[in-house]
């Protein structure tokens, strides 16, 4: 079969893997996202909908001002609203966490048509300028080592953002206080509130950085990829990042290590000329691996014991 | 039904009308004149937009039911979309292997094949759950999206595609069909209108049996007072003999085949094959906001249907007569969504309850959250 073959020799194309990067980016980002909230013990289904309000708004200021860098500031500042009010839902009002994430996805995908239709009329939405998109910048030297330069050192600015902002939430979550506070208050937050932490604010700003960091990939879809805004572009990806996040057992590297997983089919999708199986079919793979993770077939995946309870002051 | 939270939503969304320069009146009586055919400016028939929301109430009904009964054990379906796609693949493709079969015989076989097909998504969440505690939220999720594209693959370039470059299955055989209440006949006016225009379809006789069999097997049987017994304390209902893996099992199994099932009549009543629409097809989310504004009440569950069913049909008059997107459905169901969840209306009564003293203030219909996701870091129920 030539089939084989051709997969072996697309495994060994630094395109592959310079795709699979840019992919698992777009998924890392939220997946981190859901790290820290969840860690804080506030359930977060509404990645998707917190990135397709980012990638709207993204558009809307990139086609409005013609910059790139404010318009990505754009998308987090919406990203971070929609989480306030996932925040405000769930952690003030004590409402159930999933319904609350559901009604943001919803909210998300109704609103930014609805503002589609309010701005722009009945059309499309238009295109952002080539020279107006974020930028990809090779890293002056570095790009040009064979293989490993075009993987690493060719990409989108936020590609070298998000993997430092994984490097940075790795640390901050398990090697100083603030982590430690957050993993208290998802583990047992009566606990953390006689020890004398504000468990509404931890919460509120760990629900908080997954609205903003969802909302950097949303503008990383919107403006650095595709250039335009249509509706749901975001298609699922906040969920594949929520799968990540529980592939990955609720840690950073082991989030990133799923969106790596879950990247690499996407690209090998893109690449789908050359391989002979519907792109439809590959489409499924990150949601049945992450089933059979929850099968237990490959370790079990155990969220942080506070995940999902609203915290009552004084409650046992 | 919590009207309070209704009236919210729909003030909410005439503030985001008039923050972003559209009428709420000219929107609100669009969607009114499109969801039951009062007042309309544009000459829309009444008759027509009335059958148009009762099309959309039917599969309402049915995915509301299947949201409804894991609620009262306690378990989160929101995978009812994934087994809605499940039992529209399996009516299709029976309906389509079998299309020569009389109707007596192809049309229990589609039904049945729906629901088992439905019952068989949502087993799968059923026995993770019950047997390594993976939280069904989670699963019902994935299976939600691994359903959307097989559906995909099936009628694009798969086994059930028409032909080359459509994105739409072979129609099922006419035996398949359910029959429309008014007879398809073009030369029958009916209402000013031919009859064929009128969709409406004896599957909404079928809906509102399930309805019915739902209460009935929730108040009316020892099964649906297990289901309740593992909704209020898993832990009470073991001491009482329940077996809660079993009851877990098949609550989901049964709510999958309800799920199957309205996907079933949406094939065999309406569209009669798969088409790309099924790809951005929403019943199964709309069925959360139904089982909650319904309060898990088979009553209430049909008169949500009927909201819901107006709001969608209204929604398309909205947009051409008042210009404004028929999205603004989806806003509205959100905050409904919000409302109901967090209760702002019993809030907003008592005064905010900002700040540390407020009393807990969940939803008397939503199973506690403790009972969401505390389950899923427990061992799985019953060891033995």
């Amino acid at each position: 079969m030539s089939g084989i073959g051709d997969i072996l020799h697309l495994l060994f194309t630094a395109n592959l893997w310079q795709a699979t990067l840019a992919a698992a980016v777009l998924l890392l980002l939220p997946a981190l996202g859901g790290v820290i909230s969840e860690r804080s013990g506030v359930v977060n289904i509404a990645m998707e909908g917190m990135m397709l309000t980012g990638a709207f708004f993204a558009v809307v200021a990139d086609l409005a001002w013609h910059n790139p860098w404010l318009a990505t500031g754009v998308a987090i500042v919406a990203g971070g609203l929609m989480a306030l009010i996932h925040a405000v839902v769930s952690i003030q009002f004590r409402a159930d966490q999933i319904v609350s994430g559901i009604a943001i996805n919803i909210f998300a995908a109704g609103l930014t048509v609805f503002l589609v239709n309010r701005i722009y009329g009945l059309q499309d939405v238009g295109h952002v300028g080539p020279t107006e998109g974020l930028p990809y910048i090779d890293v002056h030297g570095l790009d040009q080592i064979p293989f490993i330069g075009q993987v690493f050192f060719q990409q989108n600015v936020v590609v070298y953002v998000a993997l430092i902002l994984l490097v940075l939430i790795h640390v901050v979550l398990f090697r100083t206080r603030l982590g430690l506070r957050i993993r208290a208050v998802g583990e047992h937050p009566q606990a953390a509130d006689t020890a004398g932490l504000n468990v509404f604010a931890i919460r509120y700003g760990a629900v908080i950085a997954s609205g903003l960091l969802s909302g950097l990939s949303g503008a990383f879809l919107a403006i650095g990829i595709s250039n335009t805004f249509v509706p749901n572009m975001t298609d699922g990806r906040g969920y594949i990042a929520l799968a990540a996040m529980i592939f990955g057992k609720w840690t950073p590297f082991g989030a990133f290590i799923a969106c790596l997983i879950f990247g690499l089919g996407q690209a090998i999708y893109d690449n789908n000329s050359i391989i002979h199986v519907s792109p439809y079919l590959l489409s499924m793979l990150p949601y049945v691996l992450t089933l059979i993770v929850l099968a237990g077939l490959v370790g079990r995946s155990t969220p942080p014991a506070a995940d999902g309870l609203p915290y009552v002051p004084g409650s046992e | 039904m919590p009207l309070g939270s209704v009236l919210f939503a729909f003030a909410v969304g005439a503030i985001i009308c008039a923050v972003t320069g559209a009428n709420p009146i000219d929107a609100y009586s669009g969607l009114i004149c499109g969801g039951f055919g009062i007042a309309c400016t544009q000459g829309e028939n009444p008759a027509l937009q009335v059958s148009n929301t009762i099309v959309f109430l039917t599969p309402l009904i049915t995915t509301g039911v299947a949201v409804a009964l894991p609620f009262r054990a306690g378990l989160f379906n929101i995978g009812a979309e994934g087994q809605l796609l499940a039992g529209s693949v399996a009516c299709t493709a029976i309906g389509v292997k079998f299309g020569n079969l009389p109707s007596p015989i192809l049309l229990p076989m589609v039904l049945l094949g729906g629901m088992a097909a439905g019952a068989l998504w949502a087993g799968i969440a059923g026995v993770l759950k019950a047997t390594v505690g993976a939280h069904e939220v989670v699963t019902t999720i994935m299976l939600n999206y691994v359903a959307q594209w097989l559906v995909r693959f099936l009628i694009i370039g798969g086994p059930l595609q028409l032909g080359p470059g459509t994105s739409k299955s072979l129609p099922i055989g006419e035996g398949a069909r359910l029959a429309t209440i008014l007879p398809a006949d073009n030369s029958l006016i009916i209402f000013g209108l031919p009859a064929s225009v009128f969709r409406v379809h004896t599957g909404l006789l079928i809906a509102l049996a399930a309805a019915a069999a739902f209460a009935f097997l929730l108040w009316r049987t020892s099964f649906g007072y297990e289901i309740r017994a593992v909704g209020q304390s898993q832990k009470a209902a073991r001491y009482a003999g329940v077996s809660v893996r079993r009851t877990i099992i098949l609550t989901m199994l049964i709510a999958g085949a309800f799920s199957g099932l309205a996907g079933a009549v949406q094939i065999a009543g309406v569209d009669h094959n798969l088409t790309d629409k099924y790809f951005s097809d929403t019943t199964g989310f709309d069925a959360i906001a139904v089982a909650l504004l319904g309060l898990g009440s088979a009553v209430g569950i049909v008169l949500a249907s009927l909201l819901f069913g107006a709001l969608h049909s209204g929604g398309a008059i909205m947009q051409s007569d008042a210009g404004i997107s028929s999205n603004l459905v989806l806003v509205l169901q959100a905050l409904i969504l919000f409302s109901i969840a967090a209760n702002f209306v019993g809030a907003i009564r008592r005064g905010l309850p900002f700040g540390r003293k407020a009393t807990p203030d969940l939803p008397p219909e939503l199973p506690p959250a403790a009972g969401l996701m505390s389950d899923a870091t427990a061992p799985p129920p019953e060891s033995s």
